[in-house]
């Protein structure tokens, strides 16, 4: 029945084409051609009808767009939500990073990043207009690649270094840097070990020996960091050990497990935090003049989806206005040089955190054999 | 006519209406409604009291799961409750319906809930392993517990103290001066209870005395910073730390 319906339609629509080719022999011939498939193919006529009038589309699209922009940016759809879905890595980058804790507000997550993140969201409110909320989702480290990469989150922040090359990080983009002073640094609490370095250092020369300075030595990363594509690429002569946190690195040490970590390289500036603040019977590994041993110099920014133009472009300007405002250097001091206890620092300026995301995460995880490659 | 004489109950309603709100409440209603207050105050106590007993565990390093649930929590918070007040939440109502006012029947259950919403809320933070110091601790336990319980019923909770740490737990005016009175008196198990706005509102104030293990955060030396970054108070054990504030509107017509 549908179908029958559709031949009086499509016949009707197509009398004065039909009326108009009449004029000459061809299109009389083409026109009783065009009879007949209407009366035998119906489907097929509309079809090509349908196609020939598509061709036009095209340009009514063009031309509303001109009018009225019908296509939206990663920051409309920001705006339009009211919300910035924000990653940050659930284990501690203590001072980018600290862990989640429990203040008068509820849960809080504080540190640098989430001041930039603050920082952030204030910028997008300004431009949208209207408040826009960081919705935080708080995940392991590595997990982070994998939400941006499904879409789940706008972007992600956790001392994560620019430029190191994998194919694991093909896909993202990062922001201008947020900060300049990161790179690979190294710590050891065992003397002997600090001693070898040491004793390697007075006579290594040159990247390749700064390579060898922790053979055999058994190093541990964590779990998809910098420093862990830093060792699987550089440092094929130790044992590696890869661990889910840094906490984990520390707890395996303490406990004594086999095989004994020797060395953990990590971030520069978390690692120099920590041996300063809470893991105070490591050390952070020097040179010969007693500046920091680093195997990279590493800037810190922003990581976004590789098309997110509009985003990065946006987060670049902002980064751009704390760096030109001294904001950027006041954040960076009152992070990592200040003194203070982040509890008190996170009831006052914390940033809530979506919950449901926490549980399966909590664990601080342990550390393994890396598989050889 | 018909409309004059509805205006006519309209404003006979109103007037008499105010005149009863401020009439004195009768003393039974201020009875129920100061027994209410005292019994949410030592409820909220007994929270605050069960995750200070759970403190060492909360806190503990190298423990992933704690195995501190909302339901443990309450079990634990309704034991020194009954210890304290001789009343037994976990029994059926009717078993309690001698002890507990009616006000309070339903009071009481929602502050429960709301203290095991906030251990609920906190697990992420409770269960991660690895991190120590969680600032899970009575004040931040009590200030949410407060803050949720006044926001589902018409009764304010709240903790203050005459220099509290958290801006929002600043006294207002007559729970300063209850506090400064009560600075200057010797611990007591007492609690201060008045009616104000003319009668319309009962207020109860029941003290809270530093103990041993608050002196950690609290104690000496005064100005140190303790571990989490608020500079100590040097208080004394047996000194005032600061009281549980109830605010009952008291409704008499």
């Amino acid at each position: 029945m549908a179908v029958s319906n559709r031949v009086p339609i499509l016949s009707r629509f197509l009398k004065p084409l039909q009326r108009g080719l009449s004029v000459t022999p061809a299109a009389a011939g083409l026109a009783a051609f065009l009879r007949c498939l209407c009366r035998t193919k119906p489907q097929m006529v509309a079809l090509v009808l349908a196609t020939l009038l598509l061709q036009g589309c095209g340009l009514l699209f063009d031309a509303v767009h001109q009018i009225y922009p019908v296509t939206t940016n990663e920051l409309d759809r920001i705006c339009r939500r009211q919300q910035v879905q924000v990653g940050m890595a659930v284990e501690p980058f203590r001072p980018f990073v600290f862990p989640a804790i429990w203040t008068d507000e509820g849960a809080r997550v504080t540190g640098f990043d989430t001041e930039l993140v603050r920082a952030v969201s204030d910028a997008l409110a300004i431009h949208c207009g209207t408040p826009v909320a960081p919705v935080l989702h708080l995940v392991r480290f590595r997990d982070l690649f994998l939400l941006l990469n499904e879409g789940q989150l706008d972007f992600f922040v956790s001392a994560v270094a620019a430029g190191s090359p994998s194919p694991a990080r093909s896909g993202f983009a990062y922001s201008t840097p947020y900060f300049s002073q990161g790179g690979i640094g190294a710590i050891a609490t065992q003397p002997e070990v600090i001693d070898l370095i040491r004793a390697r250092l007075r006579t290594a020369s040159g990247t390749t020996a700064r390579k060898q300075l922790l053979e055999g030595l058994t190093i541990a990363v964590q779990d998809s960091t910098a420093a862990h594509l830093y060792a699987e690429s550089n440092v094929t002569t130790t044992r590696l050990l890869v661990c889910d946190s840094l906490p984990a690195a520390f707890e395996h040490a303490a406990a004594g497990l086999s095989p004994s970590i020797d060395v953990i390289i990590g971030a520069h500036p978390v690692l120099d935090f920590m041996v300063k603040t809470t893991r105070r019977d490591w050390q952070l590994l020097e040179k010969n003049d007693h500046t920091p041993l680093r195997f990279t110099q590493d800037d810190y920014a922003v990581v976004m989806a590789e098309e997110s133009y509009a985003l990065r472009g946006f987060i670049n300007d902002v980064i751009f206005q704390l760096y030109e405002s001294g904001r950027l250097e006041h954040m960076r001091h009152r992070w990592i040089d200040e003194s203070y206890a982040y509890p008190r620092r996170a009831s006052t300026e914390g940033l809530p955190f979506d919950v449901q995301k926490m549980p399966a995460h909590y664990a601080q995880g342990t550390c393994r054999a890396a598989s050889p490659h | 006519m018909i409309r004059l004489v509805g205006i006519l109950f309209m404003t006979l309603a109103l007037v008499s209406g105010t005149a009863s709100v401020h009439a004195a409440p009768p003393e039974q209603l201020r009875a129920e409604a100061e027994e209410t207050a005292r019994l949410l105050a030592k409820l909220l106590q007994a929270g605050r009291l069960v995750i200070e007993q759970n403190q060492t565990l909360i806190d503990d390093l190298h423990k992933g799961d704690k195995g501190f649930t909302p339901e443990v929590f309450e079990r634990q918070m309704y034991e020194v409750f009954r210890q304290r007040t001789g009343i037994d939440l976990s029994a059926p109502a009717a078993k309690t319906a001698l002890v507990v006012p009616p006000l309070a029947r339903t009071l009481l259950p929602a502050l429960s809930d709301a203290g095991k919403d906030v251990v609920r809320d906190a697990q992420v933070v409770i269960n991660q392993r690895g991190i120590g110091y969680k600032n899970f601790i009575p004040a931040t336990f009590g200030s949410q517990a407060a803050a949720r319980f006044s926001k589902r019923s018409h009764v304010q909770l709240k903790q203050t103290a005459i220099q509290p740490r958290n801006p929002k737990n600043e006294p207002d005016e007559y729970e300063a001066s209850v506090l400064h009175w009560l600075s200057g008196r010797p611990n007591s198990d007492a609690y201060v209870s008045e009616l104000t706005e003319s009668g319309r509102t009962l207020r109860v104030m029941m003290p809270i005395y530093y103990q041993r293990e608050c002196l950690a955060c609290h104690g000496e030396p005064k100005g140190e910073w303790d571990i989490s970054g608020y500079p100590k108070e040097g208080a004394r054990e047996g000194d005032l730390a600061g009281a549980i504030s109830v605010k009952i509107p008291l409704q008499t017509e």
